[in-house]
């Protein structure tokens, strides 16, 4: 592949951590964090399918405007989205394209984060 | 943020809900005809306690010590609910297995939004809260557990059988279940399949014509659900077979009519498995029916999907003889491919096939039901579908976004009448929901029913009206985890897709087709609970001719 066929995107992750990796245009973000190995814990745990919505990531104002379309099945995963945002998207829909290079995405805090605190809860009362 | 104000928040919250849950109680109450809810009485609610445990209702409880609130998470030991005595005549002296989503609301009602109670040997947690049950369905695993299926799993190992779907655990199931869902799962993959299901569709309306002339003039046709039946299973049939059954011709070829005995027989007897389970084994000698029967129905259903698997195999094999491209549908990847062994694929053929006829079908029926006792719904609907398609067009996928009211009138058809009124999950880990600690490996029971007629979820929540879930624009959310009928995740219903397209495709040329009117011989028709919540009586209604 070329290099313009190279789309960078800077990931936030849920530690608040900036990782920034370069993805094929065509290629969703999903399939950027699988294939960069990056470890979101519990990240697209339905492959891409529409029956979960894990892949979860919210975007910046300006950058969730040009995203393309977005279908019923996704707005009905996205009502059942963790920490849902005005800007949110479910990574698996979105598709890398060279307008989008250098943009930043966030991992919202996912629910085992928050299982994590109550277990700590559990022990320490 | 911190452990302390996570745990208040989520109290909170729960305390809140509890204020407002007589109020919802009220309106259940109220809510007249529509629905046969069950009759609450306050005495009911203040149930005896049997001895040594404290299962007075939540809702009396006096308000605890705000800081011990907060502090405490509670042992499954203090968690309310109906005595195992109490519960044993509830389910088999008054025939609790067919009311199970009425005594969810009864439950629900007395012991609070989360309760435990005992089925012989099994202790079931249920939870009828959203945002509890969003908790326990997001915390699950790589490969979450729906409930013991022993009798399943005994039955495939006696005749050498394997596991499907269903029936599958661990890594097995989450092997199958991503061959699976790659091919079925996603929306564009299953809309492919438009023009195979709308050549079901135009024969379902030709049977329409057929049977509702037997009624002359009065173009009622009867027990709608058999027709539906017989749609349901030719097209689950033509999308996972790709081969036609013959279900809704005037004459139904034998193999059909075997395999349809096979699951009336399977679902005839569900009842008796309910009563079998709380049955031990070593009663099997003395009381061998249900198990018999068990076997018996099994035998039917994979012998078809056999017949059918083994049917496409020769046909792959002569092209692969004749040297030509092989090339179709589900079936052919799927024994050309090497992600399944042959008996995985007719036991996931098998299982598909049983999970996609009733579903689907009880659906479509309660669906017209509606439409029929509501007019101006229907009128709604209609208009919508003919300002976009005309009365000709015949609809495919893509146009299903452009009729938000036909998939509103499916999604609020299944928040009324939830096909699956409850599920399971066996924890994976220990979890604290509604302030318990759940340990592991406790069997859940998500109360679906009572969440989708919670009128905290659904403010009316008794009333039939689709357009609430027409969204205002694509920033139009809302929390739906009360309402979630193909369930939520990665075990969630594998073919949610091809039932939507199946229904959107019917509902719609329905619609342009017939008014769906009632008859003299419509009656009310409530629910009951016989494994999916089913209508207690047939549906009778008038197709008349829009044109
Ligand atoms: C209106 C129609 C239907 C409804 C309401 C429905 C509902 C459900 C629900 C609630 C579950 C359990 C999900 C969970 O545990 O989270 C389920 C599972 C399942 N359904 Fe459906 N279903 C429907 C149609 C179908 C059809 C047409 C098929 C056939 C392709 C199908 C195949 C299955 C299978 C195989 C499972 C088990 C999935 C697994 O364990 O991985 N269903 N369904």
């Amino acid at each position: 592949l070329r290099a313009e066929d190279k789309v960078t995107v800077h990931f936030v992750n849920r530690d608040g951590e900036k990782i920034t990796v370069q993805g094929n245009t065509g290629d969703s973000l999903l399939d950027v964090v699988i294939d960069k190995n990056l470890d979101f814990d519990g990240f697209g745990a339905c492959e891409g399918t529409l029956a979960c919505s894990t892949c979860h990531l919210i975007f910046e104002k300006d950058v969730y405007k040009q995203l393309g379309p977005i279908t019923d099945e996704e707005m009905d995963m996205l009502d059942l989205a963790y920490g849902l945002t005005d800007t949110s998207r479910l990574g698996c829909q979105i598709c890398l394209s060279k307008s989008l290079d250098g943009m930043t995405v966030k991992v919202p805090e996912s629910v085992s984060d928050v299982r994590q605190s109550v277990d700590v809860g559990t022990t320490t009362s | 943020m911190t452990i302390m104000s996570l745990l208040t928040n989520a109290l909170h919250a729960y305390g809140r809900k509890k204020a407002l849950e007589r109020e919802s109680i009220h309106l259940l109450l109220r809510a007249a005809g529509f629905h046969e809810l069950p009759k609450l009485s306050a005495s009911q609610s203040l149930e005896v306690p049997a001895a040594g445990e404290r299962v007075l209702p939540e809702m009396f409880t006096p308000p605890q010590d705000a800081a011990e609130k907060q502090t405490r998470v509670k042992p499954l030991r203090e968690m309310p609910g109906p005595s195992t005595i109490s519960n044993l005549i509830e389910f088999f002296y008054r025939d609790g297995f067919s009311r199970i989503h009425e005594i969810q609301l009864k439950h629900t009602h007395q012991y609070g939004k989360i309760f435990k109670s005992r089925f012989g040997p099994q202790l079931v947690v249920s939870v009828a809260d959203k945002d509890m049950v969003a908790q326990v369905l997001r915390a699950e695993g790589r490969a979450p557990q729906r409930a013991n299926m022993e009798s399943w799993k005994e039955y495939r190992d006696m005749r050498g059988r394997a596991t499907g779907l269903i029936s599958a655990e661990g890594e097995d199931w989450l092997k199958m279940r991503s061959a699976l869902r790659q091919r079925i799962m996603r929306p564009r993959d299953v809309a492919v399949f438009s023009d195979d299901v709308n050549g079901v569709v135009a024969d379902l309306i030709k049977r329409i014509h057929a049977l509702r002339s037997q009624d002359g003039a009065g173009q009622t046709v009867m027990n709608v659900n058999d027709l539906y039946f017989k749609y349901a299973m030719e097209g689950v049939a033509c999308i996972l077979y790709e081969t036609r059954l013959g279900c809704l011709q005037e004459e139904i070829p034998k193999q059909s009519l075997e395999y349809i005995a096979a699951l009336h027989l399977m679902f005839s007897m569900f009842k008796t498995t309910m009563y079998a389970g709380a049955i031990p084994k070593w009663l099997r000698p003395i009381i061998p029916k249900p198990w018999n029967e068990f076997c018996r129905s099994w035998d039917g259903l994979f012998k078809f999907s056999q017949i059918h698997v083994d049917k496409k195999l020769s046909e792959i094999k002569s092209q692969l003889a004749a040297g030509k491209e092989i090339k179709g549908g589900l079936l052919t990847q799927l024994l050309v491919g090497k992600e399944m062994t042959l008996e995985e694929i007719y036991a996931n053929m098998t299982e598909m096939l049983l999970a996609g006829v009733d579903t689907t079908s009880f659906t479509l029926s309660w669906s017209t039901y509606l439409l029929a006792k509501h007019p101006h719904v229907q009128q709604a609907v209609y208009e919508e579908v003919v300002n976009n398609l005309g009365h000709d067009q015949v609809p495919v996928a893509e146009d299903i976004t452009r009729l938000p009211l036909i998939r509103g009138l499916v999604k609020e058809t299944l928040r009324l009448f939830p096909v699956l009124p409850g599920n399971g999950r066996v924890t994976q880990q220990d979890l604290v929901v509604g302030g318990y600690h759940i340990p592991k490996g406790t069997q859940l029971a998500l109360c679906h029913y009572s969440t989708s007629l919670d009128a905290e979820c659904f403010p009316s929540s008794t009333e039939f009206h689709p357009a609430r879930w027409v969204r205002k624009d694509s920033s139009d959310h809302v929390d739906n985890f009360g309402s979630i009928p193909f369930g939520y995740g990665i075990r969630s219903c594998i073919g949610k897709r091809i039932a939507e397209l199946e229904m959107h495709l019917a509902l719609a040329q329905l619609l342009q087709k017939f008014r769906i009117e009632e008859s003299p011989y419509t009656k009310t028709v409530t629910a009951k609970t016989h494994g999916l919540l089913t209508p207690a009586a047939p549906i009778n209604v008038r197709f008349v001719d829009r044109q």
